[in-house]
């Protein structure tokens, strides 16, 4: 039996542990070269840590508030300075971020799992922030692909990007496409400094109680690394984190510093979890389907809208009190 | 109208150093660290290891010279003193006071002969003329603001440090500031914060007493006020501010807070009418590739460091 002592070794990770070391770096913006070396080095240290997965923040290897720099720093998936630091993960997973640019010459902001010394699978960030103090659509094309992965950690892996998360969409796709750890690497400005909040950092707050639910709605391991440094005005807070299937913080790293932390996971804890609490069994992908691919229709003005009152606009389910004039070509679905 | 407040800090005395609305008030601890860490990452990028401030004495200056001593050492700092003949003596004192607790260097430039050169004195014309002499107080001001101005990027040099802002976010937005005056600089720490959020910070990072509570003033005169000059106070300007701006309010959801509708109006005015102040101005599109418009760098890159 060819496969047998894999799929063994598979199993006896039940019982073992995973280590995860979390990279909360501060990139230096636009130095590519400077940061690569970083990234050898921290992988270096996790290694010796006794780490199986090293996690970096989102842009690691070029920083965040690139603008028109972007397309300097880029990188071909043939890039050999990305196989040289898949070159580094032999008997080791890490998951990289930077600027790929494809062979149609877009840019995408790319999360790579490198594993036993090859890129293993790449996630390209789909939903770019444009709004607020952001403004990534100018520079970059979203990607439109979505997949959970196998990796030699005996987990199936999904990767995202920052904004990824603050779409419900993800989290639920790539668990349901089998992902046990769900992977967010950010660079999340931080803002907001009301007293109010839990650390004193609105930011922080929000990205924790997201970190939290993800995990508990798809009973899967969340890891969250995010940077730390400055790019221009910003500050990035850190406070990378490692939560369990049931939705408890197993680790919090601190807001702001820059370090290597590492944390021990147990792997049976999604089967535990996914028997005790069977959420992911009981999603309804099909009726999901079903229901959007009905609310794509109605918005695009291709259906009559069931729910909606008489003279509601598509994709609205109110009716304005005192119709407005349709321009040409808005015809409202009957 | 009803203003909940956060509790405020004392003073030695035991009452509050001053009134602080509780939607204002921010977590200093997490502030003091951004702001640390922005001052180190702004002088690194541009390769220098050293600021400059001009300090007046009053609580904006005073607060940025305690910050930058904090993030890279007081021996690294510069305070200039650029007081003007008419200037207050007490602003003068509590700015010395300042340096010697901060254990920073720090000189005095007058700039009398600077604006009085310019003006005239004593019925003797300056270089602007007969005309000069019946320059308005707002005239002056401006002048000296922008003399100072020219005496910090001189030191810049000779000290070899960046300019650091200290302006306020409440100054700002309501455009009480002199355009490339006082809000010239390198980069601002403190240009996010409302005054009453200055006052926050200022005591946590143990800005003296007299310098927080003293009433803020341009000193373009003896005596004069920016709440008097400005007609309201520092906390119900600021929490006006922060609901139009930071929370999106309209001036209709505004008044039905409490605040008065005239004033409302007036700032949405000040706001509007400064906005120039507060941007790089516009160059006339001609070529393929303009700064600002469609030639995008991050101000700090690879190469831009002074090497």
């Amino acid at each position: 039996m060819r496969a047998g002592a894999g799929r063994l070794n598979r199993y006896a990770r039940g019982v073992q542990s995973i280590r995860i070391a979390l990279a909360q770096t501060a990139p230096r913006l636009g130095q590519l070269d400077a940061n690569l070396a970083r990234h050898h080095e921290l992988i270096g240290e996790a290694r010796a840590a006794g780490a199986d997965l090293v996690v970096f923040p989102e842009l690691g290897l070029t920083g965040y508030q690139l603008q028109d720099l972007a397309a300097d720093v880029a990188m071909r998936l043939d890039d050999p300075r990305l196989a040289r630091l898949a070159g580094a993960t032999r008997d080791l997973s890490a998951v990289v971020s930077f600027v790929e640019e494809s062979a149609d010459h877009r840019l995408f902001i790319a999360a790579a799992l490198l594993e036993d010394g090859e890129v293993r699978h790449v996630h390209r960030k789909i939903h770019l922030p444009t709004y607020g103090l952001f403004d990534e659509r100018r520079f970059f094309a979203a990607g439109d692909m979505l997949r959970a992965v196998p990796s030699r950690l005996g987990l199936g892996v999904g990767l995202a990007v920052c904004e990824d998360f603050f779409h419900l969409s993800v989290a639920q796709l790539l668990a349901l496409d089998g992902a046990q750890l769900l992977v967010n690497v950010s660079s999340s400005p931080g803002r907001d400094l009301a007293a109010t909040h839990e650390v004193g950092l609105g930011t922080a707050s929000s990205w924790w109680t997201l970190m939290r639910t993800y995990a508990q709605l798809t009973t899967s391991f969340v890891v969250f690394c995010n940077r730390v440094g400055n790019d221009e005005s910003i500050s990035f807070w850190g406070g990378s984190e490692v939560v369990a299937p049931n939705g408890e913080t197993l680790f919090r790293a601190p807001l702001f510093d820059e370090g290597l932390f590492t944390v021990d996971v147990s792997p049976g804890d999604v089967r535990r979890e996914r028997i005790a609490v069977p959420l992911l069994r009981d999603e309804r992908p099909e009726l999901q389907l079903r229901e959007l691919a009905r609310v794509v229709a109605e918005r695009a003005g291709l259906g009559h809208d069931t729910t909606a009152e008489s003279g509601a606009e598509p994709g609205l389910d109110v009716a304005p009190d005192d119709p407005p004039h349709e321009p040409i070509g808005f015809r409202k679905a009957r | 109208m009803s203003t909940g407040a956060a509790a405020a800090p004392l003073g030695a005395d035991g009452q509050p150093l001053f009134e602080l609305p509780a939607e204002l008030a921010i977590d200093t601890g997490v502030a003091r660290r951004v702001i640390r860490e922005f001052i180190r990452a702004q002088l690194r990028q541009a390769g220098f290891e050293r600021a400059v401030v001009g300090l007046s004495g009053g609580i904006d200056s005073g607060l940025v010279a305690y910050l930058v001593a904090e993030a890279i050492g007081a021996e690294r700092l510069l305070c200039v003193l650029m007081p003007y003949r008419t200037s207050s003596p007490a602003s003068r004192a509590d700015a010395e006071d300042a340096v010697r607790r901060l254990g920073c260097a720090s000189e005095v430039v007058e700039i009398s002969a600077m604006v009085d050169g310019f003006f005239g004195l004593e019925g003797a014309p300056g270089a602007a003329g007969r005309e000069g002499l019946e320059a308005s107080p707002h005239r002056r001001g401006n002048f000296a603001a922008r003399m100072r101005m020219t005496v910090l990027y001189d030191r810049s040099v000779t000290w070899g440090g960046l300019v650091v802002g200290t302006g306020n976010k409440t100054e700002s937005l309501v455009g009480y500031t002199t355009l490339f005056g006082d809000s010239a600089c390198a980069f601002n720490p403190i240009g996010d914060l409302y005054k009453s959020q200055v006052r926050q910070l200022a005591a946590a990072v143990g800005v003296p007493e007299t310098i927080i509570r003293k009433a803020p003033s341009a000193d373009l005169w003896p005596g004069q006020t920016d709440e008097a000059d400005a007609g309201v106070s520092y906390p119900v300007l600021d929490r006006l501010l922060h609901w139009r701006i930071d929370k999106r309010r309209s001036g209709e959801e505004l008044a039905a807070m409490g605040f008065d509708p005239a004033l409302v109006e007036r700032v949405e005015r000040m706001v509007a009418g400064s906005e120039f102040k507060r941007q790089v101005p516009p160059v006339a599109k001609l070529g393929p590739r303009t700064a600002g418009v469609d030639y995008l760098y991050p101000r700090r890159r690879p190469g831009s460091a002074r090497g």
